[in-house]
């Protein structure tokens, strides 16, 4: 608890003293430290602490917020009194009763970052980077990141919701560049997530370190990526930013009530081919996007957004919740005390299907199959997405053929999900970094083997490639 | 907030901080910000969300036995200020010595800027409120078809920058900026197309609601009825936004660090021509009104006017202190610092690429057929290292010298070094996005793929 539940019930109601339906602190204490090392040096370690409180009231449409990282309860209230003066409504005394609500799930930290000493985390990284290095004499640079945070939170609202938790997280990022001295190439791998040092019994550094550093010697020797349009199959493990980027922001609930998402008003429509199911669920253990509770103390929760390639719902915070009169499902987000949620996505896959990986492949005469994916963007607007493909193949014949550098993937959300023609049974979890209104949260998102029969691949023309 | 009283008792509590670590033999640099912000949303001419909000915090670097340890905090108690001490100290016993591992020394003087607009803070709420209303209500009026706010919004931030180390620096500054911005959509038939306006800067008078609100609805009407096109060799146009995100992609290229490390596409080649003879390319950290500019960089180094590349010819690179040590230079005030909470790398101040003495019209008007970028997705994949970059891109097509019909749904790929040597006029009408600024710059040709 970072502030007694008196103090608490003090600020809200002093939140709500002009009037306002709805008042929310949100407080949070974030004890953070990063290693980075390069040129085989450790050059940067950090620890901090950062914490803050965010008040917000709800008055109708109209949402105040202040933050303040001064946790004073004098401080605090002041920052209440002054969001309160933004809104405008009847003020009216409210009794405030907290319960706890119970969480869907538990995760279990088996040991916390802050157990592990700063030489056994910065030995690690040495680990990483010397893997790395070993694999080709061409690799140039390495850079290993390593990033651990302990993120205490306390949630209390007027409606009573109180909620107490904490969000341990671990990464670790391997970029490895690679020149052969007339190009210069780069390869990156990256594991984490909700999970403490256990982590690295699941993910083995020098591996990690290993594959980085694989790709990136192997987009040396890569030819261009073709331009135009031609079949693609994403494969299990290349991650999940395409779904992310095609449908998901799509299937967040402000932007469809805003009319910014194409998939506003299609619940109950078929919007993908009947063998695309897509999922987003925070309570799966140790993934990157997942949490016991969201940043609004509402627990999270397993949502099938589209099922059998019909619209099933979308993801809610608690005013977007509220501006339809139902419950959030649980997706009401923010990067930190500085923000207000909104919402947002977890972890998010397309489920696994009953077709066979291999025989996918077998199947495409010629095409790309992306092997690794890499970062994207969605103007949710329109549909249109990119993403970039991180390890890329030509097929040819139903087999792997040369890989190719600089793929870039554009296409339509809805147009690209009607038209996945298989979908296979292996899933593989990607992570990142998720942005929307300058937010950053950690997501984690998955894909099984699929086929989309045409897709815009951006390359160069071959004319270009020969020179 | 009183930022001169600020000023003072901050100046302070980082000399103490400072003394703290150096007492147990180690160089030693405070870095303190504190300050506020406010930002207003208006959807539909309510206040959809106001945000009022005053933070600080104070970052520790030291350096003991060319070893560096870093460690932030928002809490400003004995305890936690002491606790930052006692990590920072520790963490620097875990990283690798470097010799060029150092802190600047005094300088004298700073350059003096103009950076406190009095009017950001004294204009009331309710001004601020009806600009931003304003810009929606220019927007809407444009055009009929422009039917939703994405979001409309007016923002300002007030703050506090000190600094002081054990090598004799003591010094702050305080500063003011403020911006506005629409994102609106125009709908017509089944097809809906966004278009943005913005204004960000140092001086409030310069917001202007009619240009930002007029400015994102032309933009989104202009793209009704995109179609796709065929794959293509074509010229390319970028106008000054999509030139500035090229420009975030060639930025860290230019940093010594990147140089030093070998993760440079121009490591080697000062003195060499690296893009077309028609660009320069430049770095001040003292622009009047510029968004980045300030007296010192995160070090306590004064800023500076730096040309990169003149005629195409590169000139050198931008340093902080320790990179500059380490190739034996004076630093160019590059030592940038995201926010307390990091130790400074090499970075931008305001970057542009300078204007040119054509009108846009005029270097549209020699293309026969070409495209005219006006977006462009997915800038952030591209890479810094390899220079590689594939984006997803919408635009108007151009015929005989003329703009004629949207186009969306196209990618354009290649290399940015061979993109600023294959560029072949740049206009006249630099325009600053935040920190970074372009001109309209005209490509002679690359492939459009569609």
């Amino acid at each position: 608890m970072l502030l007694p539940e008196e103090d608490l019930q003090a600020i809200l109601q002093a939140a709500l003293q002009q009037g306002g339906d709805f008042a929310e602190i949100f407080l949070e204490r974030r004890r953070s430290t990063s290693i980075g090392c390069e040129e085989d040096k450790i050059e940067r370690v950090t620890s901090g602490l950062d914490q803050g409180a965010g008040i917000r009231v709800i008055a109708g449409e109209n949402t105040a917020y202040g933050y303040s990282n001064d946790l004073q309860r004098e401080s605090l209230l002041a920052t209440a009194q002054l969001v309160a003066g933004a809104v405008k409504g009847q003020p009216r005394q409210r009794e405030i009763k907290f319960t706890r609500p119970p969480s869907r799930v538990e995760f279990t930290i088996k040991k916390r970052p802050d157990q592990v000493t700063v030489a056994e985390k910065v030995n690690l990284v040495r680990r990483a980077n010397d893997a790395a290095r070993a694999v080709d004499q061409r690799i140039t640079q390495v850079t290993v990141g390593y990033g651990d945070v302990i993120q205490e939170v306390t949630i209390a609202n007027s409606d009573g919701v109180l909620v107490d938790d904490e969000r341990v997280r671990c990464r670790l990022v391997v970029n490895a560049v690679a020149s052969d001295g007339r190009h210069i190439q780069t390869g990156y791998e990256s594991a984490g997530g909700h999970q403490g040092w256990e982590l690295f019994e699941q993910v083995n550094p020098e591996e990690q370190a290993r594959l980085a550093a694989r790709r990136a010697v192997m987009m040396l020797e890569a030819r261009p990526a073709p331009a135009g349009k031609m079949p693609v199959v994403m494969a299990g493990e290349a991650g999940g930013t395409m779904i992310h980027e095609a449908c998901g922001h799509g299937l967040e609930a402000d932007l469809v009530q805003k009319q910014l998402s194409v998939y506003a008003g299609k619940k109950g429509q078929q919007v993908a081919a009947d063998i695309v199911t897509v999922v987003d669920d925070p309570t799966i253990p140790g993934k990157y996007g997942s949490y016991r509770f969201d940043d609004e103390g509402t627990p999270g929760q397993k949502t099938v957004l589209i099922e059998n390639g019909v619209l099933k719902e979308y993801m809610y915070d608690y005013l977007a919740a509220r501006k339809e009169g139902r419950r959030s499902t649980g997706n009401g987000r923010r990067e930190s005390y500085q923000d207000r949620p909104i919402p947002r996505m977890t972890n998010t896959y397309i489920a696994p299907g009953k077709d066979d990986a291999g025989a996918i492949l077998r199947d495409t005469k010629r095409g790309l199959l992306v092997k690794r994916m890499g970062g994207g963007q969605v103007n949710t607007t329109n549909g249109d997405f990119v993403f970039d493909v991180a390890e890329g193949y030509l097929i040819q014949d139903g087999q792997i053929g040369p890989a190719v550098r600089g793929a870039t993937l554009t296409g339509n959300g809805p147009e690209v999900l009607r038209i996945i023609d298989r979908v296979a049974g292996d899933l593989g979890f990607g992570l990142g970094i998720c942005g929307k209104d300058g937010q950053g949260v950690p997501v984690g998102d998955a894909q099984p083997t699929i086929r989309i029969p045409e897709l815009v691949v951006g390359g160069i023309l071959d004319e270009e490639a020969d020179k | 907030m009183d930022y001169q009283a600020l000023k003072r008792q901050y100046l302070d509590l980082a000399g103490q901080v400072v003394a703290k670590a150096a007492r147990q033999g180690a160089l030693a640099e405070a870095y303190l910000t504190a300050g506020e912000e406010l930002n207003i949303e208006v959807r539909n001419q309510e206040v959809e969300a106001l945000t009022t909000a005053r933070d600080q915090g104070l970052g520790l670097r030291v350096i003991v036995d060319h070893r560096v340890g870093f460690a932030f905090t928002t809490d400003f108690s004995p305890a936690a200020l002491e606790l930052c001490v006692e990590q920072a100290l520790a963490n620097a016993r875990m990283a690798t010595p470097d010799e060029h591992n150092c802190l600047p020394a005094r300088y004298h003087g700073y350059p003096q800027l103009d950076l406190w607009d009095p009017e950001i803070t004294t204009t009331p709420l309710e001004k601020k409120i009806e600009t931003t209303r304003e810009i929606e209500r220019q927007a809407r009026a444009y055009d009929p078809r422009v039917k939703i706010t994405e979001s409309c919004s007016y923002s300002d931030s007030r703050y506090l920058v000190v600094l002081a180390n054990s090598q004799g620096i003591a010094a702050a500054y305080h500063a003011a900026n403020c911006g506005a911005s629409t994102f609106v959509v125009a709908v017509e038939n089944d097809e809906s197309q966004t278009g943005f306006g913005l204004a960000y800067g140092l001086k409030f008078k310069n917001i202007d609601p009619v240009k930002v609100g007029r400015e994102g609805a032309a933009k989104a009407v202009r793209m009704l009825g995109a179609k796709r096109i065929n794959t293509q060799r074509a010229a390319v146009v970028f106008d000054p936004y999509v030139a500035t995100n090229f420009l975030g992609v060639i930025a860290p290229a230019l940093t010594a660090d990147a140089v030093q490390k070998g993760k440079s596409l121009f490591r080697g080649r000062v003195g060499q021509q690296v893009a077309a003879p028609v660009i320069n390319l430049i770095d001040d950290g003292r622009r009047p009104d510029g968004i980045a500019s300030s007296p010192f960089d995160g070090e306590g180094v004064p800023t500076a006017h730096t040309v990169l590349i003149e005629k195409g010819v590169l000139k050198c690179f931008l340093y902080n202190t320790y990179t500059a040590a380490r190739d034996g230079v004076s630093s160019t005030g590059n030592g940038a610092r995201g926010s307390f909470k990091t130790t400074p790398e090499v970075g931008t101040t305001n970057f542009y690429i300078e204007a040119g003495s054509r009108t846009p019209e005029e270097i549209i008007k020699e293309i026969p057929r070409g495209l005219y970028v006006t977006e462009v997705m997915g800038m952030h994949t591209a890479n810094p290292i390899s220079g590689d970059f594939s984006v997803g891109a919408t635009g108007i097509w151009i015929e005989k010298g003329e703009l004629t019909t949207p186009v969306r749904g196209v990618a354009i790929a290649g290399n940015i070094l061979g993109l600023l040597e294959a560029v072949d006029a740049v206009a006249s009408d630099l325009t600053f996005f935040g920190a970074t600024g372009a001109p309209t710059v005209r490509i002679a040709s690359m492939t459009i793929s569609g």
